[in-house]
């Protein structure tokens, strides 16, 4: 996973040109969406694509931080679950705006990323999935020990205002509207991921991830920027933990337990954490196989286990990797 | 407090025998198993089984021979063909395992808790120092210590245990001094898996049984071993210890944050020691 070329070392094309051609395909997919909503009627269908789209998010983040550097997090809920729990203990006390809620709920999950990071970074490889693990699960614990603050594992429902920044909050609460507000802050999302990656920031990332030492060498700062890619990483996922709690109003435990971080996972290396899109393809593609899979036998769990095996023995890139590869291949291109 | 002290190590002392085989197979492959929680479990469930209908010490060696097959298919099937790839490979292949195995044991034995009674022999306690003791968690420490015992000798007496620290101090070179590393990788993860099964059986009557307890476990196993020093037999000794203490007492004179105790003392060795306790590399 770690000693590949990515594309865009191969593919230069002027950086303004290429940043106007991601916003133009970001537009795009942006109004797909919204058609999607429009024309679907069926009330499941939405509500599958909104939480594939919301937890779609939460696998951006661990998948982000698999493409920048290298690390595999096994912990990621955790910043998705202390931004849930922000906004609806905030709510709770009634202590800040809902807005200002919002705003802590990012910046809170953030910057225990950022310091976390300073710590947890430097341990490389399988030891970091193994730390994240442990780490992600003591938050876990937390909120089911701390029942005078969390309620324990039964969770609690938030209470919103009836509008948050001037948005009807029903909209939130409704899969179809709900679906165009997550799909646009994705779509939102990829294209901003795409500018870093791009970025000499990026670039720099992806040399410590091939080569730290090397990197070093040069006369980099290494520690710094894969800290700044956790925090970034852990950012996109608190976005997926705001837009959950909006949609949900309810947070128990689970939004903090380490299958969650699992399943992100599991949704990042199945579309492909090489392209930025890559783990929100996967996590439509888990939510839509786990609901067909579930009509037919019981054995979800398995059947998603070995799925995880298969591709990760047989298509290293994701299913998102591969069907690029194809597709490229087909325009003759690259 | 001497009785705060025994519960202390009958807990340390399981996570002895279960880290111990992670330990194993990272020092020879430099990999981690992440189904290495689910073995545990399994190995609780086999133990359970027989039990019902046999001995306690069948229902042990049942699990540890079982357990001890399914690694070395593990080794076989999943890593000697991946042994080339980046290790991270493994660990995510190895968590799809755990998924499936969860799934297996939730078909076989079912979603609910089991219970498993203390064997009889054991059920009653002793009096130590004026106070009682259940007699059967003087068994587990008892266990623990011959398990550890037994591997450190195996570790320095036999041929395979020889190779075994080579590797662990340097695969490279062991390789090329000719040791073969696929036959002795075999037995290895054989033997680490068998730990993880007699541990689940011994474990069994202390815990509730469920498909998930795979989980709990693996993670306790991983904080022992960063905090011990990934690949330290003697860290992760060291760590089980210090753990089951912490824990326990935490237990006793905190129960609200028991649970909390082992995860603040790992975040604190690594900011003391990022590679662990007795860990010099990683």
């Amino acid at each position: 996973m770690t000693n590949t070329v990515t594309e865009e070392s191969m593919v230069t094309p002027s950086q303004p040109l290429a940043y106007t051609y991601a916003a133009g395909i970001a537009i795009v997919a942006f109004l797909v969406g919204a058609g999607i909503a429009a024309l679907v009627a069926s009330n499941l269908a939405m509500t599958l694509l909104t939480q594939a789209v919301i937890t779609g998010l939460l696998a951006t983040g661990v998948g982000f931080l698999i493409r920048q550097n290298g690390m595999v997090s096994f912990g990621h809920a955790a910043f998705y679950g202390i931004a849930c729990y922000a906004i609806a203990l905030a709510m709770r006390h009634g202590i800040v705006r809902a807005e200002l809620a919002i705003v802590l709920a990012l910046v809170v999950p953030t910057a225990i990323a950022f310091f976390l990071g300073l710590v947890i970074v430097r341990i490389p490889g399988v030891a970091f999935s193994m730390l994240t693990l442990a780490v992600g699960q003591a938050f876990y614990e937390f909120a089911m020990k701390a029942r005078n603050v969390t309620g324990g594992e039964d969770g609690f429902s938030v209470k919103l205002p009836s509008t948050i920044f001037g948005i009807k909050t029903a909209i939130f609460q409704n899969p179809h509207t709900m679906f165009v507000v997550s799909w646009g802050v994705f779509v939102v999302i990829v294209l901003f991921l795409t500018m870093v990656a791009t970025s000499p920031f990026g670039r720099l990332t992806a040399a410590i991830r091939e080569n730290e030492e090397r990197s070093r060498f040069i006369g980099y700062e290494t520690v710094l920027p894969r800290v700044l890619v956790l925090t970034l990483s852990a950012l996109v996922t608190a976005v997926a933990g705001v837009l959950f709690t909006l949609y949900n109003t309810f947070v128990s435990p689970d939004v903090l337990h380490w299958s969650l971080s699992g399943s992100a996972l599991i949704m990042a290396i199945i579309g492909g954490p090489r392209l930025i899109w890559g783990p929100g393809f996967g996590a439509i593609i888990y939510f839509f196989a786990k609901d067909i899979a579930g009509d037919i036998s019981e054995h979800w769990q398995a059947i998603i286990g070995l799925i995880l095996i298969i591709v990760m023995v047989l298509l290293p890139t994701g299913l998102g990797g591969t069907l690029a590869g194809l597709l490229r291949r087909r325009v003759g291109y690259g | 407090m001497f009785i705060q002290i025994l519960n202390g190590l009958a807990y340390g002392g399981l996570l002895y025998i279960v880290s111990v085989g992670l330990v194993l197979i990272f020092g020879l492959r430099r990999i981690v198993n992440f189904a290495h929680g689910s073995l545990f479990m399994i190995g609780a469930y086999v133990g359970f089984s027989v039990a019902a209908i046999g001995s306690f010490w069948g229902a042990i060696l049942i699990a540890a021979v079982v357990l001890g097959l399914v690694g070395a298919l593990l080794d076989i099937s999943i890593f000697r063909p991946l042994q080339r790839e980046d290790p991270i490979v493994t660990v995510l292949v190895t968590f799809g395992l755990l998924l499936v195995l969860e799934d297996f044991a939730q078909f076989v034995w079912g979603k609910d808790f089991l219970r498993m009674p203390v064997p009889a022999m054991f059920a009653g306690s002793v009096s130590i120092f004026g106070d009682s003791f259940p007699a059967y968690r003087l068994v587990v420490i008892a266990t623990a210590a011959l398990v550890g015992l037994g591997l450190t000798l195996w570790l320095h007496l036999s041929k395979i245990g020889l190779y075994v620290r080579a590797s662990n101090a340097d695969p490279l070179t062991t390789a090329m001094q000719g040791v073969d590393t696929d036959r002795v990788s075999i037995i290895v993860v054989a033997l680490g898996a068998a730990l993880a099964g007699l541990s689940g059986t011994i474990s069994a009557p202390l815990l509730a049984l469920s498909p998930s307890m795979g989980g709990y476990i693996l993670i306790e196993s991983f904080i022992v071993v960063v905090v011990g020093g990934l690949g330290s037999f003697a860290g992760a000794f060291i760590a089980a210890i210090v753990i089951g203490q912490v824990h326990n007492f935490g237990l006793v004179y905190v129960p609200w944050a028991a649970t909390m105790f082992p995860f603040v003392l790992m975040v604190a060795v690594l900011i003391w020691r990022p590679t662990g306790i007795a860990g010099s590399h990683v």
